[in-house]
């Protein structure tokens, strides 16, 4: 048996490779970390070639996030809050958080589309990457009619990290906003907790905050405790703000039933108090009946129960 | 740690609960609408119908059950689990009678019921059965009697219930509306029980189904067109009683 790590002579493929024996007496090719002469030749392979260049390119326009109104079907030219300045922006990202501000903000007024971003990553469920249909948005921006610095966001799609500053550009635009509030609203879930209490002292869900240095009102929650952090679009938009200082809070729910739920939708009622939602509630024991609608439409038909 | 395993097995919790058959009561509101009726001659079952899928064969998917010639029951919640103890109850009455040469009274099959139930929620490794059941029908003496089991294997005789969802609203309106009148003859105890549904189902007669056992007679299913028919009778009595009360107002 040849011993382990006894090099073969002659060459093979762009660099030098070593016979080692494994245990069982398999003689098998490792290659060699020493370089060769022939490193030149290597680095030239994985020189990017045209056909390379082109990939990339089409993937990038695959992922590309595009800000367009759905009634006329044309894009944005600038920026969402160039064209529709807002005193108060509130997003809702996940499917929780969308529920609860269709449910007891949205129906507590007249709101009008104002525009829809579309994009497309591999958590996207629709098989046409190229011609995303209307009906597919999955995130719609609209403004109060009665009061249009109000400006609301529904995101109910994944926007994946090189997407995320593409979806900040379009919508808030690289100068700063002045008079401005922001608020969010997101899920997670409890196992992300981490806390040094034990867990059965956890009554999930439950809901924790987190704001920008020149947010001034207190949360209508307590604050979230290191070492948690943030993820996704939530916390790029809260980088976005605390950069360009504009007051942002985001009130994250951590739940353990990350699919739609009634439990963890009503979790968010606190911030109904809060000054930015205040004004826009106003019926609440009907916002309850269309909550529990939007769950019943949402359930699958299932013969379980009779 | 202990609180959080109290939920997902059947063992208490440190106040006392046990969760996961409260949680299985839960089940029980998600299953349609039953109601039971004990009348003078006459027990009735109605419950609000499924609505069935348009490909689905419609006689497959029935809520009220024949136990025995002269008992049947109603449930409300987990289908699956429904079959298996209505199948365990068939078996026990027929063991019973080869055995005794006497039907099985309307109690002891309640009580063999709720006892397999209180077993599950006691067997480790098992969850509690997730059905709430209303069993009818008439003795040997010819005394009508209607039972309500529920999860936790607790049984009790009843005059008139209701399990499943919205039961809460029918309990209230039978409450209300179960007199000694309502259930003088059996025409009037099948009006109560339709009328009973007729608070929480949507789009009328269409979903209701019922089924009555006289005494010394067997279960009789009624037919849609009979159902019609008694719905239109409930709604020209309640018409004529809107006129009489506006008369008296004016």
């Amino acid at each position: 048996m040849r011993r382990a790590g006894a090099p073969l002579s002659g060459r093979d493929g762009g660099g030098d490779t070593m016979a080692a024996a494994t245990f069982f007496g398999e003689v098998v090719k490792a290659p060699c970390r020493a370089g060769t002469e022939d490193q030149e030749e290597e680095e030239e392979g994985r020189r990017e070639t045209a056909e390379d260049r082109e990939v990339r390119r089409q993937l990038a326009r695959k992922r590309e996030v595009r800000l367009f109104r759905r009634q006329t079907k044309t894009s944005l030219e600038v920026s969402l809050l160039e064209k529709y300045p807002c005193s108060k922006f509130i997003i809702a990202i996940g499917n929780n958080a969308v529920a609860f501000l269709s449910s007891f903000v949205m129906n507590s007024g007249v709101w009008e589309e104002v525009g829809c971003a579309k994009l497309w990553n591999e958590w996207c469920r629709t098989t046409d990457k190229t011609h995303l249909s209307p009906a597919e948005a999955f995130c719609v921006f609209y403004h109060l009619k009665s009061s249009p610095s109000v400006l609301l966001c529904q995101c109910s799609c994944y926007v994946a990290e090189d997407q995320q500053y593409q979806w900040l550009e379009k919508v808030f635009g690289s100068c700063a906003r002045k008079n401005m509030q922001v608020t969010l609203l997101t899920c997670r879930h409890v196992t992300d907790y981490k806390t040094s209490e034990s867990i059965s002292s956890l009554h999930s869900p439950f809901l924790k905050a987190l704001k920008t240095q020149n947010f001034k009102e207190p949360p209508c929650c307590s604050l979230l405790e290191q070492p948690n952090i943030v993820h996704d679009l939530p916390a790029a938009v809260l980088s976005y703000c605390q950069v360009w200082k504009i007051p942002a809070v985001l009130y994250l729910c951590y739940t353990d039933m990350m699919k739609l739920d009634l439990i963890t939708v009503e979790a968010f009622k606190p911030i109904l108090s809060s000054r930015s939602l205040k004004g826009l509630v106003k019926n609440i024991p009907q916002s309850t009946d269309i909550l529990k609608k939007l769950l019943t439409t949402n359930e699958i038909q299932s013969n379980i129960y009779t | 740690m202990a609180s959080r395993y109290d939920r997902a097995i059947t063992v208490f919790s440190p106040d006392g609960h046990l969760f996961q058959v409260e949680y299985a009561q839960e089940a029980v509101k998600k299953g349609s609408t039953a109601v039971g009726i004990r009348g003078t001659d006459i027990v009735v079952l109605g419950v609000e119908k499924k609505s069935v899928a348009k490909l689905q064969d419609e006689r497959t998917v029935r809520k009220i059950c024949a136990l025995d010639d002269h008992v049947c029951m109603a449930f409300a919640g987990l289908t699956a689990d429904a079959r298996v103890v209505i199948n365990r109850a068939r078996v026990e009455c027929q063991s019973y009678k080869l055995t005794v040469e006497d039907p099985v009274t309307v109690e002891y099959i309640t009580r063999f019921i709720a006892t397999l139930k209180q077993k599950y929620t006691q067997s480790n490794g098992r969850r509690p059965f997730g059905i709430s059941a209303l069993i009818v029908g008439f003795d040997d003496d010819g005394i009508p009697r209607l039972y309500q089991t529920d999860p936790s294997g607790t049984y009790h005789a009843w005059k008139a219930n209701a399990i499943g969802r919205s039961a809460k609203t029918v309990r209230e309106f039978l409450e209300k509306n179960y007199t000694d009148d309502a259930i003088a003859n059996d025409s009037e105890a099948i009006k109560l029980a339709i009328r009973a549904l007729l608070e929480v189902v949507q789009s009328g007669g269409k979903n209701i189904e019922l089924a009555i056992i006289r005494r010394n007679q067997s279960l009789k299913m009624f037919s849609a067109r009979e159902i019609e028919l008694q719905v239109t009778e409930i709604e020209k009595e309640k018409e004529e009683a809107e006129k009489k009360k506006s008369k008296k107002t004016t």
